[in-house]
Parts: C-alpha cells; sequence; structure tokens
C-alpha cells in the first residue's frame, strides 16, 4: 500500500520540488522584466530630453534623415523615432536578461546569440545613418559642381553618384547584419564591378579622342615649359 | 462690354467685341504643350456641400489645357476628405488633393515651424503657400492659377482669360490678376469700393505720389482672390497669412518684378460669391478682421518702402480718408442711379465709419508693432533651411492620396 503511495507521492514531489526550484528563477525573470521596463522608458525619457536639447530634429531635417523616414512613411519626429528604437531596443536587452534568468539552456544559447549579434547590428545601422548622410551630401556637392560647371545632366550625374552610394551602403550594412554575406557581396561585385566596367568600356571607345587630345595638351605644355627653360 | 481705357501703371486687358471660348481654349491648349498649366483651388469642405463646388468641377471637367489641379482641403474630417476625392474624381485629369487637416501634412508644417521658419495660422494663405510647395515639388508646370472655390456664378471662359496673358510667350506678362464687377441687384464689394481705394488714394494726398501707392491704385479689383502667375513666382514670393493676403500678395509682385510684366484680365461679367457680414463692433470677426488685416498690410508695406509713419499721420489719414470715402459714396450712389440698382446709403455710411475705426485700430497696432508681418516665408527661404522639404511634401501628398 505504501508503494502504490509513494508510486503516486513521488511523481507529485519531483514536480513540486522542481517547482519549488524553478519558482525563484520565475520571480527573478518577471522582476528583471518589470524592472527592464520601467528602465526603458526612463532611458527613453532621458534620450528623448538630450535629443531635444541638442536639437536633433533640426539637424535630421536638414540632413535628410527626416526625408529618410517619411519614404518610409514613418511621420512622427525622428527624435521620437529615435527615442521609441532606443526603448524598443532595452526592451528587448531587459527580455533577454530575464529569460536568462529561468536557466533554460535553449533560452541561454538564444540570448548569448542575441548578445554577441548586438555589436553588429549596431555598427550595420550606424553605416546605414552615416553612410545616407555622406551619400547625401557627396550627391549635393557633385550636383552644385555639375551646375556650376554648366554640365546639362547634373541632377542626373547626382542622382547616379546617390544611387551608386546607396547601393554600396546597403551592401556593407547587409554584409555586417550577417544576412547572406556570400550573395550580398557577390550581388554587389558583379553590379559594381559591371557598372565600372561599362563606364570603362564607354569611355575607352567614345572618348578615344578626347583622351588624345588631353595627352596631347598635357604633351604640348611639357614642351613649352622646356622652351622656356632654354631661353 | 467694358471701355478700352488704360490706367495706371500695370496693363489692363478688357473684355472687348465678342471673344470666343473656343479659340482662346485652342490656342492655350497649344501654348500649354511648352507652359503646362496647374491650377491651385484653395477650398474648406463646407463648399463642397454648397452649390458652388459642383458647379465648379462640372465646369472644369470641360477643361482641356489643364496639366494638373491641386485641391487644398481646409476643415475635413477623414470620411469628408474622401468624399471631397469622390467628388474630384469627376474631372478626367490629373486633380491632386492636400489634405491639410491630415496627419502627414501637420507633421510638414511641424517640420518648417520647427526649423524657426513662421507658418502661420490655418486659412487660406497658407494653404495656397503649401499648394505652391506641392507644384514646385512636382516640377511639372510653368503656370499657376489661383481662384477662390466659392464662386456662385462659374464658368470656365473665367479660367481661359485668366492664364491666357500669362501662358502666351508672346505677351510676356508674368502675373495676371482678374477683375470683375461685383454687382447683382445692387452693388457688392464694400471694402473694395469703400476702403482699399479710398484709403490709397488718402494716403497719395498726404504722402505724394509712390509708385507702389500708383500700383495697387491700378488695380480695379485688388481684393479679387483670382490670379495666375509663373511658377517660379511662387518660389520667391513670400505669402501673408491673415486677411492681408491679396494686398500683400500684390506687394511682393511689385517688390520681386517690373510693373510692365504685369497685368489684369476682365474674367467675368458678374461675379458671385459668399458674402462677409459687416460686424463693426467685433474687430475678430467678418470685414472689421479683413479690414484691419488689409490696413496693416498696406501699412507694412509702404513702412518697408521708406514711409515713415507716425501717430500725428495717422490721425491726419483717418480724416482724410472720411472725406474721400464720403466723397465715393456718393459716386456710386449716382452710379447706382443710373443703373436702376438699390443703393442703401445708409449702410454704406455705416460701412465707411466701421472702416474708419479699422483704420484706426490697424494704425495703433502697427505702432506697436511695426515688425510684426504675418508672411509665410517663399519656398526659397525654406528649401534653403531644410533642403528636403518638397521632397518631404511631395511623399504626404502622395501617400495620403492613396
Amino acid at each position: 500500500m505504501n508503494d502504490f503511495f509513494q508510486l503516486i507521492i513521488g511523481p507529485l514531489e519531483e514536480v513540486f520540488f522542481k517547482f519549488k526550484e524553478f519558482t525563484p528563477n520565475v520571480i527573478a525573470t518577471l522582476t528583471i522584466l518589470i524592472l527592464g521596463f520601467l528602465l526603458a522608458r526612463l532611458i527613453r525619457l532621458i534620450f528623448l530630453r538630450i535629443l531635444k536639447a541638442l536639437k536633433f530634429d533640426s539637424w535630421s531635417d536638414r540632413m535628410g534623415l527626416t526625408s529618410l523616414m517619411r519614404k518610409s512613411d514613418l511621420w512622427t519626429k525622428p527624435s521620437e523615432t529615435c527615442a521609441t528604437v532606443i526603448y524598443g531596443t532595452f526592451l528587448i536587452i531587459f527580455l533577454m536578461a530575464g529569460l536568462s534568468a529561468l536557466k533554460i539552456e535553449a533560452i541561454d544559447n538564444l540570448v548569448g546569440q542575441f548578445f554577441l549579434y548586438l555589436p553588429r547590428a549596431f555598427s550595420a545601422i550606424l553605416i546605414l545613418i552615416f553612410g545616407y548622410i555622406i551619400a547625401a551630401f557627396i550627391s549635393r556637392a557633385v550636383l552644385i559642381m555639375a551646375v556650376n560647371s554648366g554640365y546639362y545632366y547634373a541632377k542626373l550625374l547626382a542622382q547616379a553618384i546617390k544611387l551608386l552610394l546607396t547601393l554600396l551602403i546597403l551592401a556593407m550594412a547587409l554584409e555586417q547584419f550577417q544576412i547572406a554575406p556570400g550573395i550580398v557581396i557577390a550581388a554587389f561585385s558583379i553590379t559594381f564591378g559591371g557598372i565600372v566596367l561599362a563606364l570603362a568600356i564607354s569611355f575607352g571607345v567614345g572618348g578615344i579622342d578626347a583622351a588624345r587630345k588631353m595627352i596631347e595638351k598635357e604633351e604640348e605644355a611639357k614642351n613649352k615649359k622646356k622652351d622656356i627653360e632654354h631661353i | 462690354m467694358s471701355d478700352f481705357y488704360q490706367s495706371g501703371i500695370i496693363t489692363t486687358l478688357h473684355n472687348l467685341g465678342k471673344p470666343s471660348l473656343e479659340r482662346l481654349e485652342t490656342e492655350i491648349k497649344e501654348y500649354s504643350k511648352i507652359r503646362p498649366i496647374t491650377l491651385v483651388l484653395p477650398a474648406l469642405y463646407s463648399e463642397f456641400e454648397g452649390p458652388a463646388m459642383p458647379l465648379i468641377i462640372e465646369e472644369l471637367a470641360k477643361v482641356k489645357f489643364l496639366e494638373e489641379i491641386v485641391l487644398v482641403l481646409d476643415k475635413a474630417s477623414a470620411k469628408e476628405f474622401q468624399k471631397a476625392r469622390a467628388m474630384m474624381a469627376l474631372i478626367p485629369y490629373p486633380v491632386k488633393i492636400i489634405y491639410n487637416d491630415g496627419k502627414r501634412i501637420g507633421e510638414i508644417y511641424n517640420t518648417v515651424a520647427r526649423n524657426g521658419l513662421e507658418v502661420g495660422q490655418q486659412g487660406k494663405g497658407r494653404s495656397i503657400w503649401l499648394a505652391y510647395g506641392y507644384v514646385i515639388a512636382q516640377n511639372r508646370s510653368d503656370v499657376i492659377i489661383l481662384h477662390d472655390c466659392d464662386i456662385l456664378s462659374y464658368n470656365r471662359i473665367l479660367l481661359a482669360r485668366l492664364c491666357y496673358p500669362v501662358v502666351n510667350p508672346n505677351l510676356d506678362f508674368v502675373f495676371c490678376k482678374g477683375y470683375y464687377s461685383r454687382v447683382t441687384d445692387r452693388m457688392h464689394g464694400r471694402v473694395s469700393r469703400l476702403l482699399v481705394t479710398p484709403l490709397i488714394r488718402s494716403i497719395q494726398a498726404l504722402y505724394g505720389e509712390h509708385d507702389f501707392l500708383k500700383f495697387l491704385d491700378s488695380f480695379r479689383y485688388p481684393l479679387a482672390g483670382e490670379f495666375c502667375m509663373i511658377t517660379d513666382m511662387a518660389r520667391v514670393n513670400r505669402i501673408p497669412w491673415d486677411w492681408g493676403l491679396e494686398v500683400g500678395s500684390l506687394a511682393e509682385v511689385y517688390r520681386n518684378y517690373s510693373p510692365r510684366r504685369i497685368c489684369q484680365v476682365d474674367i467675368a461679367d458678374t461675379y458671385e460669391h459668399k458674402h462677409q457680414s459687416l460686424s463693426a463692433d467685433d474687430p475678430e470677426k467678418g470685414l472689421m478682421k479683413m479690414t484691419i488685416d488689409i490696413c496693416k498690410s498696406i501699412f507694412r508695406t509702404l513702412s518697408a518702402e521708406g514711409f515713415v509713419f507716425t501717430d500725428g499721420f495717422f490721425k491726419a489719414l483717418s480724416v482724410t480718408y472720411l472725406r474721400h470715402a464720403e466723397d465715393t459714396i456718393v459716386k456710386y450712389e449716382a452710379d447706382a442711379a443710373i443703373n436702376g440698382l438699390i443703393f442703401d446709403r445708409h449702410e454704406e455710411a455705416k460701412a465707411v465709419e466701421a472702416f474708419t475705426n479699422a483704420i484706426s485700430m490697424a494704425a495703433k497696432i502697427f505702432l506697436e508693432n511695426p515688425l510684426g508681418t504675418p508672411l509665410i516665408p517663399n519656398w526659397s527661404r525654406v528649401t534653403s533651411a531644410i533642403p528636403t522639404i518638397l521632397e518631404m511634401l511631395k511623399t504626404a501628398v502622395d501617400e495620403d492620396d492613396k
């Protein structure tokens, strides 16, 4: 009879002990989640204040970041969007930390992978942001230079340069994100290489005379210099 | 049929003989191939529910020379915006509706404001400023026509006559303002008849001749809301956001272009739209608000031209204006009598009294703050502060229109 009771109580006891062992982990997870949520909100608030004090919205408007957001149909203030992204990031970090407190091996592996991926994601986002600003700046500089030189296709040239730079930045960011890096590098090399090759061929074929003239002009200038030296 | 007298320093294009609408439209259609035309319509949703807008849509549907219509819809809910879209869909060429009360356009205003540029209050001035921005962003038109959406006697000949002088490359006009007589069984247009013209002439009497005063006095109906201009003008002209819109816009035209390239055209035999109440006791409402804003606009523009206004000048101006306005009433009484029109002399005199008060109020406000100019910066200025603002505006309008 005792054995029979032992058969029933044994598993129940085991479940109870496991639950007793697991409960502090669950409480720790919940505590981390609640504190994390509050902390993330606080960080968001502080971040928002800092961005406002730095006049980030205005800077973003001038640098073209706001325009990029609008093209993606995001119509909140850039500072609010950034603060929300930071808030979301911290929320995910605290969620991961909370989950790791459960001490479950599968989750631990996932959390480990996530934290290893964070620096990559961060650098990819930085590449995207600064890359876009630099591309916009170079494109604008080319536009102004080409317009001032009276080049008819100034706008087209500026747009083409912006497109090429955007392609380069996207490839760099995707490579950082480790999203199909082999395919990205191959596709980028083929596309970029193809464009450069096409330009080289078209210049080579179409610009033979121009190149000859340039070289002849340079030679003439050199010869003139020599003459003056003799005198 | 009107006379053919050329008055003032701008060109006046009269309605002589029987100009054929067909000929005008055919010519404009040809010219519009090299100078595409956009029509800008500042509208309130309430105008879609009244008799004016359905008539305007019906007439616009027959027009063949417009590249696009850009309608700025104000005071409308999301549902009303959709209704307005459905009504405008009857027009068989591209129509863009800018939803002024929408989230996206609101963010455009916020973007401009947070970069230290004044966008002013909601109203016709701000709406047309936004529409100009969209037309510039589209880069599809060389000519912009603008008219109100409360015209009860709308006919598409108005549109043709208004744009012909600017769209015709042989005429070399950059700005054309419409004029018409606002007569039913009586004369309307009190602010123009009894305030603007007598006020300008009073200032001339006190201060002497001045090119800007001559320029303003040249317009037969300076407060007409219908005009046509080259798109480049939309880049350089600032726009007042208050009731001084029409006078302020003329001041900007005067500032940026030679009067030789400005004209006015007779666009309608008669013109009927909604009438404003006088509200003589409330300077924040009706014609009184309008009058104060117009006077402020004139004083500020003249001040910018080098006029020195003192308290003594304004006292003398009130008296001189009253005399000029009273003389004007007598002239209009005679005009009404010969044409068999109803003429309420008492009402006209009451309006002049109210306008005299408005001039004093405007003078006081001006002396307190001569720099308080309610002008929205031109688009060149805005794009210098926010280079991508036009792209953002285009995205906002296109997304709202999806």
